[in-house]
Parts: structure tokens; sequence; C-alpha cells
């Protein structure tokens, strides 16, 4: 067990390194660069070569590629995450001004959809083929298909256009600091992103009981005299959510970067509406640092999942 | 009724809907079994034996119901008519894993993979006795042992995978006796082991019948498992209960042309490589497409026009009864 997490621990690093190269060459042959877009096009033909390359020469653009990727590495394993190129305030800072919004935002999606999504899921795999069920499957399908935002707009459009209850968007209103008064820009953007991802888990942990209730082993409990509902959710629900927590747990870190579209619509201060904005400006050290935090996440769920699934499933041995 | 019958099952039919066709997968069949005897239903895949079984244990599935007859179940407080009773109700929850339990055919898909053993005897005490948690364990550990598990202190936090399949069927049969029932179904219950295994088994199964005076209702098409285990035999083709009787009276003299056939299409261990085997002709046919009367006619060298109508069970001694126009003399 011990060797296990140290040896994925370690796999961790090269795999870490090779990524962030990829992602580094990525925005190397992206055209144009953060002084390009600093510039006014109108200026930018007329200004001096020998000016651009000072101004290249002053934000460290003017190094070969690799040199870059060396400098920016080093100041990585230092713990220096570089500076932004257009208003020069440290990364670590804007990291950690722009985190909480994003993970308030997905922490309070994750919950609310696995909840629900798990709960009606189940529901509908108990009552197969009763109204309920092809409503909620209705409900699914549109879940899953229809884009998160469109469902943002016309979530506005309702919500705050007709009903008049909610806020159209941001975070805070100036002079409010507390989470009540966050409270109302919170709803619809989470609501909004737990639809799509309720959906998905439903399916899937429909699907999941399904299998799981034409097991034998159900058969099984039935014949010890075990009530219904004991033989459903002792028995067949605990089997069935195996694959559903893994499916869960696979969307954590997608969430970190994945709300992207939903801190749009919403103009959610996160990092997600920092991301879209970086990656415009070719703002690159905080593009490397939000691509470099995400694979990361991705990584190391993954291996918390290897961890979790051996928990759930005594068949699963780590070594 | 004769007291020592445990169950008796009267004109019997379960029947199967789907795509809204109807599957007569019992047609009504009756029989005893007896207290602290073994009895051996014996016919092709598909005949109707496993529904049979899980038609007295109400544990059939969705598109299947009982259609008409009776089952009745002698308990010590009196009959208690098992049809009647709701599906999943109290009173048969009540019955189901005490007084008739059930053992499947095979033992990997038939245990929840992710609890253990012992959580899954337990389970069964917890829901038919009053014993805490302790004593539930001690006895969980106590059916092992008696199961012939070694080192069952062990074993009994371990999970389903980490048994052989031999001992996951021996869990399986501690599970079922574990409220000492009065019935224990067997549904072909060797049919996934090895054959060195099959008759470790079937050794247990006959222990705990002695032991516990435990009656067995055993479906099985091994013929040579009917010689050693059976006292009754009961022989199933299509739904129908075709010869019915002691294993005396089925095994040296079979009446139905059916029976007949089936144990001359067996070879037998010692007679040699060149005994005649003779296989049955023709193939089941399509339960959806039946022959009219009697369902071995165009199977059956012996078949005439009055073939054509379902012959009435006939008794040929007090025990031995057949469903036959044209019964085989005793050879």
């Amino acid at each position: 067990m011990l060797t296990y997490t140290l040896r994925r621990l370690l796999i961790l690093i090269p795999m870490l390194l090779f990524l962030s190269f990829l992602i580094y060459l990525g925005l190397e042959l992206t055209p144009g660069d953060a002084v390009s877009y600093m510039i006014s096009p109108e200026r930018y033909a007329t200004m001096d070569p020998a000016e651009l390359e000072a101004v290249r020469e002053a934000l460290g653009l003017d190094d070969p590629f690799l040199i870059r990727y060396a400098k920016w590495l080093g100041g990585v394993l230092k713990g220096d995450f570089g500076y932004s190129l257009q208003s020069g305030v440290p990364i670590r800072d804007i990291v950690f001004d722009r985190l909480p919004a994003t993970l308030e935002l997905s922490a309070g999606a994750i919950i609310i959809s696995t909840i629900f999504g798990i709960f009606f899921g189940t529901i509908s795999a108990l009552k197969r083929g009763s109204i309920g069920d092809n409503a909620l499957t209705l409900a699914g399908m549109l879940g899953v298909s229809v884009p998160r935002f469109i469902f943002g707009l016309l979530a506005i459009l309702l919500f705050t256009f007709h009903l008049k209850w909610l806020p159209v968007g941001g975070r805070l209103r100036p002079g409010y600091e507390g989470f009540m008064d966050r409270l109302p820009h919170l709803i619809m953007p989470t609501l909004v992103l737990s639809a799509t991802l309720v959906a998905g888990i439903m399916r899937y942990s429909r699907a999941s009981m399904l299998d799981a209730m034409n097991r034998d082993f159900m058969k099984t409990a039935r014949s010890k005299g075990l009530p219904e509902w004991r033989v459903n959710f002792v028995h067949g629900l605990r089997v069935s959510l195996i694959p559903v927590i893994v499916l869960i747990a696979f969307r954590l870190p997608i969430l970190l970067g994945g709300t992207v579209i939903i801190e749009q619509v919403f103009q959610w201060p996160g990092i997600g509406s920092e991301f879209i904005g970086a990656v415009r400006s070719r703002n690159y050290p905080i593009v490397m640092m939000i691509a470099f935090f995400t694979t990361f996440a991705v990584l190391f769920v993954s291996f918390l999942i290897d961890l979790f699934t051996a928990l759930l499933d005594p068949r699963v041995k780590l070594d | 009724m004769k007291d020592d019958v445990i169950i008796s099952v009267k004109d019997l039919k379960t029947f199967f809907y789907t795509n809204n066709r109807c599957n007569k997968a019992v047609n009504g069949v009756s029989f005893d079994i007896k207290k602290g005897k073994t009895l051996c239903v014996v016919g092709e895949s598909g005949c109707g034996k496993s529904v049979t079984a899980s038609s007295i244990m109400q544990l059939l599935p969705k598109l299947s119901r009982i259609e008409n007859g009776k089952i009745t179940y002698h308990s010590n407080e009196g009959d208690i008519r098992i049809d009647q009773l709701k599906k999943n109700g109290a009173e048969m929850r009540a019955i189901r894993g005490s007084d008739i339990s059930m053992i499947f055919q095979d033992p990997m898909t038939a245990l929840n993979p992710v609890y253990s053993i012992g959580f899954q005897i337990s389970e069964n005490i917890q829901y038919h006795t009053r014993l805490k948690k302790s004593e539930r364990k001690d006895q969980s550990i106590k059916l092992l042992k008696e199961m012939g598990i070694p080192l069952p202190e062990q074993r009994i936090n371990e999970y389903p995978h980490q048994y052989s399949g031999g001992m996951r069927q021996r869990a399986m049969i501690a599970m079922a006796m574990a409220c000492n029932p009065k019935v224990l179904i067997a549904d072909e219950p060797t049919t996934a082991l090895d054959v060195t295994i099959q008759a470790q088994i079937f050794e247990l199964m006959d222990e705990l019948k002695e032991k516990h005076d435990t009656a067995i209702m055993l479906i099985t098409h091994d013929m040579g498992v009917v010689t050693e285990l059976a006292d009754d035999v009961v022989v199933m083709y299509m739904g129908n209960i075709v010869e019915n009787g002691t294993v005396d009276d089925v095994l040296r003299k079979p009446s139905h042309p059916y029976t007949k056939a089936l144990l001359e299409s067996i070879p037998v261990l010692g007679r040699g490589k060149n005994q005649v085997i003779e296989p049955i002709k023709g193939s089941t046919p399509d339960p959806y497409n039946r022959p009219k009367g009697c369902q071995f006619a165009p199977r059956c060298p012996y078949a005439d026009s009055s073939c054509l109508v379902m012959p009435d069970e006939s008794s040929i001694n007090n025990t031995h009864s057949v469903r036959c126009w044209h019964p085989m003399e005793a050879v």
C-alpha cells in the first residue's frame, strides 16, 4: 500500500514535466505574443523594431524557446510562478484571488449533482418503465445534450428578466461581503452547472443500478428473506455505486478548469474567466500556471480514484 | 393430508409473459416434498424445473406469475398457502431463508462481491432471529466450520473472490442452513463446479439432511446424483411432470417413454466404450408453438393418434404415477 502510493506519486513527476512541456510548446506555436496584444495595431505598425525588441527583452520574451521553458520551470520549482505580463501582478496572488470563487461554484455543483444524480438515477432504475422514469430519461437526455451556455442564457432570461428573482451575474455587490450576500449570485451559476452534471450522473447511475438489479446476488438476498429496501439499497445500490463514484471523481479536476463557459456567462470572477482572458492576450505565465494546476489535479485525482475504488471494491488490489 | 409431507404442490401453473406471448413454463404440476427426504427433479434444460423452485420461494422474475394451483407449506404452526402470500410481504419473507431456503447454480455470481462472507451469512440470521451481533458472528463461524471450511475465524472476514468455487458453494450452503430450514431447495448446485468438488458438495448436503432432518428439493440433470441421493424422483418435460415416484420406481421401472429414453441416453461408467448410448431423437419443441396433447409425442417411438390428447396422471402403484397413454411394462 505504501510502496504503491510512493510509486504513484513519483510517476507524477515525469508526467507533469512532459505535459507542461507540451503545453508550453503549444503556446509557443500559437501565432502572436503578449507584446503584439498589449500594443494597439496602429502603433504596432509604426513602431521602431528596436523599440519592440526592447519591450520583448524587458518581458523576457527574446530568449530561445527552450531557455524560456527552463527558466519558467526553474521558477516553478522554487515556488515562483512568475508575474502577469499585462499587470505585473504576481500570479500566485491572482490564483489565490480567483480560486475561491471557482471552488465555491464547482464544490456546490459537485455536491448537488452527486446527491440528485444518484438519487434520481436509482429511483429511475427501481421504477423502470414508469411515467416518472420516462420523464427523468427525457430530462436527462436534454440535460446531457443541450450546451451549458444555453441553459445559462435561458436561466438569466427567466430568473432575472422575467421573474426578477436573481441578479444577472457577478459574485458580489460593492459594500457587501458576507456569504449570505453572495448567495443570490451563487444560485444560478451553480444550478446551471449542476444541471448538466446531474443529467450525466443520473443516466449513468440508472444504468449501473439496472445492471446491479439483474445480478444473481439480488435473488440470493431475496431468498434470505430480506425486505425489499435492504435488497435494493444495501445490496443493489452499494454495488452500483462503484462505477458511479469513479465517474464523479473524474469530474473533479474538470470542474477546476471546466467552469470556463459558465464563468463567462455569469461574469463569475473565477479561474475560468481569468484563463480565457489570459489565452486571448497570450499572457503565457498565467495560461501555463492554470493549465499546470489543472493537469496536476487530473493526475492527482486519478490516483485518488484508484485508492478509493480499492476501498469501495474488495476485489481491487493495489499492488 | 399425510403428515410426512412438508410442502405439497397441487396443479401449479406458472406462466411467463413476454412480447405479448405467453410461455406456459410450468403447466400444471403436482408433487409432494416429504419431511427429511430428498426429492430430485430431473429433466432437460427449459422444462420448468427452476421455475417450479422459484414458484415455491415466490422468487419469480417480473414477467412471470403463478397463474393457478396451490403451494401448501405444512409448518409446525399449521398449513400456509404460499401461493396466496404477498410476494415480498412480511409473511413470505419470514418463511424465506428461515423455513425454506435456496442455493443456486453459480456460487460466484450468487454471492455479493462487495460484502464479506461473514456479513452475508450473518444477514440471514439477523432477519430471522433476535441474536446480537457478536452471537451472530459466533453462529456464522460455527456454520462455516460445519460446512468444512478450514480456519473459519479468519475466512469469515474474507470476500467471495478469495474463496475457491467449492468453498463458495459451501459458504452459500452455510448461508442457506443458517436458520435450520425445514426445506432446502438446491437449483443445480454443482453445475459450475469440478466433478470432484461436486461429489463433496452432495456428500455435505446428504450429511446435513441426516443431521438436521432437512428436506431437500434437488434440481439436477445428473442421473448419477439421483441414484445416490434421491428418495423420490420427479421427471419433468415441457412444464409437465411425466413421471413421479420413489427412486426405485422411476430408475428401475421407468414407465414413461421419456424417462426410459433419458436413462438410455446416459453412458455408464464401467460398461466399456462399446456400450450403446441412445440419444433422444429430435429436439424440445418451441415453448410458443407446442404440440397438441402429450408434449413428448412428436419424439416418442410409441406415439399414436391417442397421444393427440393430453393423458391424465395414472397410478401404477401407490407411490408411482405416470402421465402417458402407453406406460411401459416393467422390464
